[in-house]
């Protein structure tokens, strides 16, 4: 279903929106890039090619969660849940890759095992993306399943066209949201639509090839070349929409969910000083493996949407898609 | 001048005088750098010398004990490598350094990420205020004189961001860097970049005790931004590199420099100037001043 509004028409919606939920978006910190923060106004949002550093993810699957807390109250035992979402939200301008980064971090948290902080977030969120139309030279979702206009996870997608945005609703919660904008495109406007979307997915040049599968270089020397230069910082980890490893801390009496990732020296450290994973080169693998081998064989897809933060933050240039291109299978 | 680095290269590697050369090759994009580490004469055709080469590669020196190290730098990095010869991390007769003369480094955080071809130079904010582009040693100099000589626009204000903050109310600089730190993410790149933070283990990854909360609040963030600039205090030498690789954006150089300004008007030290110096904080002298003690 398709609706077309003008600049300040959707200005106005999103206004409305304000009322009844919170409402995130993208905003320029001028100098430091974009940031996903709650905004006050619609003119807040930067709706603009520069994706934000941050994924969405961070609203969902948060950096650091308090989990329970217990302990001794007065002389008994308590333990108590920290309450879940209540609020009603609204997150505009996600980007195709981060959306279809939560639809994997779903496979993860609420199929088999529901994580009850997790599904409380995504179950109040409505999800408006915004389609790329100049993907930068990181990006590579086209190589692995994706696209700069795709509409997988979210509720409702814009495409900025001209003095307009057409507005493609995919779910009932995005045709609520939106049932204030009557205004359907005419033949014109959806062929012009049409043509916005092929030339978005033609403006993404980067192609690269995915292995069937890596099984074959596990004892590879490639891996230990290829991970030289990598600082075991956890940059590409935290910024991933994908990756959601955790560690849990007891502090004070709340435990505690931070990320962790398999990036740190000390992510597979034992009790028993013992560590599985003692050089960058079997954590870098891990990595790799993880994203384009293990997840596919145990979900049917790669943990990686192709959104190129790993690329482009990482200190020291470590690029996962040439890594995985070049992969001696 | 790549080309003079390639055959001194590929001369070393021949003659065995190293094992290995920590350089820089062009990234996989084509346009920016990425450290690189060469062992055999072919590899050294990937060597390159240019403003790409924002790297600090002194930060890769602990990956290779007991390897003879020829190590490309710039000025500002071998600051680095002269602090961690003073603090014994490294010797000095496994290092071969091979000074460059530096035609000064890009601002990585100006460039435009959606823009695919190689754009404008900005240098990086140290190099503008930078005071000499001569090494004060090396093993080896690839010495080219550079067209940009105007670049270290000397006599520009080094602490000049520094001066705007303290200029500032208490209340107004903590909001700043409340609101600076709540961007934090703590992934620790700032550490892992830094060639002077060598500590095996962390104090951030300690649980017993704990020394300050791993969540990303305000309390944690703090504590761990503060933390990790004290325990440079008198050894960080500005190279920039955690603010570089601080994925948020936090101006970390501006509290190191705060730091550094202090310690030279306190002490009238600057890290990294010889091997010879003794570290600020392992040594003692009658003139220090002493008017905290109350
Ligand atoms: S690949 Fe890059 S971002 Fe990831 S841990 Fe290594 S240095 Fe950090
Ligand atoms: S691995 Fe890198 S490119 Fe792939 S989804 Fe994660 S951050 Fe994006
Ligand atoms: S200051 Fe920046 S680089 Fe350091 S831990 Fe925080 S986000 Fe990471």
């Amino acid at each position: 279903m398709l609706r077309i509004a003008q600049k300040e028409e959707l200005q106005k919606m999103i206004d409305g929106f304000l009322a009844d939920y919170e409402v995130i978006g993208p905003r320029e910190l001028p100098g430091k890039g974009i940031f996903y923060q709650p905004i006050t106004n619609a003119q807040d949002l930067y709706l603009g090619e520069r994706f934000a550093i941050e994924p969405v993810k961070k609203f969902f699957f948060r950096p650091s969660e308090y989990l329970f807390e217990g302990g001794l109250k007065e002389g008994s035992e308590f333990l108590e849940g920290i309450p879940l979402a209540q609020n009603k939200r609204m997150i505009i301008g996600v980007r195709p890759c981060e959306a279809r980064g939560l639809a994997l971090l779903d496979k993860i948290f609420n199929t088999e095992y529901k994580d009850e902080a997790y599904v409380s977030l995504r179950e109040k969120t409505i999800l408006v993306g915004l389609s790329c139309q100049a993907p930068g030279k990181d990006c590579f979702c086209t190589s692995i399943g994706g696209s700069p206009v795709q509409a997988r996870g979210m509720d409702a997608l814009i495409f900025s066209a001209g003095s307009k945005y057409v507005i493609e609703i995919i779910t009932d919660k995005g045709k609520d949201i939106f049932d204030t904008c009557p205004k359907e495109p005419d033949k014109e406007e959806i062929k012009a639509w049409e043509s916005l979307k092929e030339k978005s997915n033609a403006a993404l040049r980067k192609k690269i090839k995915i292995p069937e599968s890596l099984d074959n270089i596990f004892e590879s020397g490639y891996w230990g070349k290829v991970s030289s230069a990598c600082i075991s910082c956890g940059v590409c980890t935290y910024l991933c929409p994908t990756c959601h490893c955790f560690d849990l801390v007891d502090e004070e009496r709340k435990k505690l969910r931070c990320y962790d990732g398999c990036a740190f020296s000390d992510f597979t450290l034992e009790a028993s000083g013992g560590n599985p994973r003692p050089t960058k080169m079997e954590r870098y693998r891990q990595r790799v493996f993880h994203k384009f081998d293990y997840f596919k064989k145990n979900f049917g897809e790669h943990l990686c949407v192709g959104c190129g933060r790993c690329i482009r933050h990482c200190p020291v240039k470590m690029n996962i898609a040439e890594i995985v291109d070049q992969a001696p299978v | 001048m790549s080309e003079e680095l390639k055959n001194k290269a590929k001369e070393l590697l021949t003659n065995k005088k190293v094992d290995l050369i920590i350089g820089y090759q062009r990234a996989a994009d084509g346009v920016l750098a990425a450290p690189c580490f060469i062992d055999s004469q072919d590899d050294a055709e990937k060597l390159i010398w240019d403003s790409y080469c924002v790297y600090n590669l002194a930060s890769y020196l602990k990956d290779f004990p007991a390897k003879r190290k020829g190590i490309v730098v710039k000025v500002c990095d071998l600051k680095s490598i002269t602090v961690l010869l003073q603090e014994n991390q490294v010797k000095r007769e496994e290092l071969l350094i091979i000074a460059a003369s530096c035609p000064g480094v890009i601002d990585e955080k100006r460039l435009n990420p959606l823009d695919q071809q190689a754009q404008e130079i900005v240098f990086a904010g140290k190099c503008k205020t930078c005071k000499t582009i001569t090494p004060a040693y090396y093993d080896i100099l690839i010495n080219e004189p550079q067209k940009n000589d105007k670049l270290s626009e000397i006599g520009q204000d080094e602490y000049e961001p520094v001066r705007k903050l303290e200029a500032k109310s208490i209340e107004e600089r903590f909001k700043f860097w409340e609101s600076e730190f709540s961007r934090c993410i703590r992934c620790y790149a700032c550490r892992q970049i830094c060639p002077l933070c060598y500590c095996p283990k962390c104090v951030a990854e300690q649980i017993t005790p704990g020394y300050f909360s791993k969540g990303v609040n305000l309390e944690g963030n703090l504590s761990w931004n503060i933390t990790r600039a004290m325990h440079l205090a008198g050894r960080c030498i500005d190279c920039g590199e955690c603010e570089r690789a601080c994925p948020v954006g936090i101006p970390l150089r501006d509290i190191n420099k705060k730091i550094e300004k202090e310690i030279k008007e306190l002490f009238k030290y600057e890290a990294g100037l010889s091997v010879e110096q003794k570290p600020l904080l392992s040594c003692f002298d009658k003139s220090d001043p002493e008017d905290f003690i109350k």
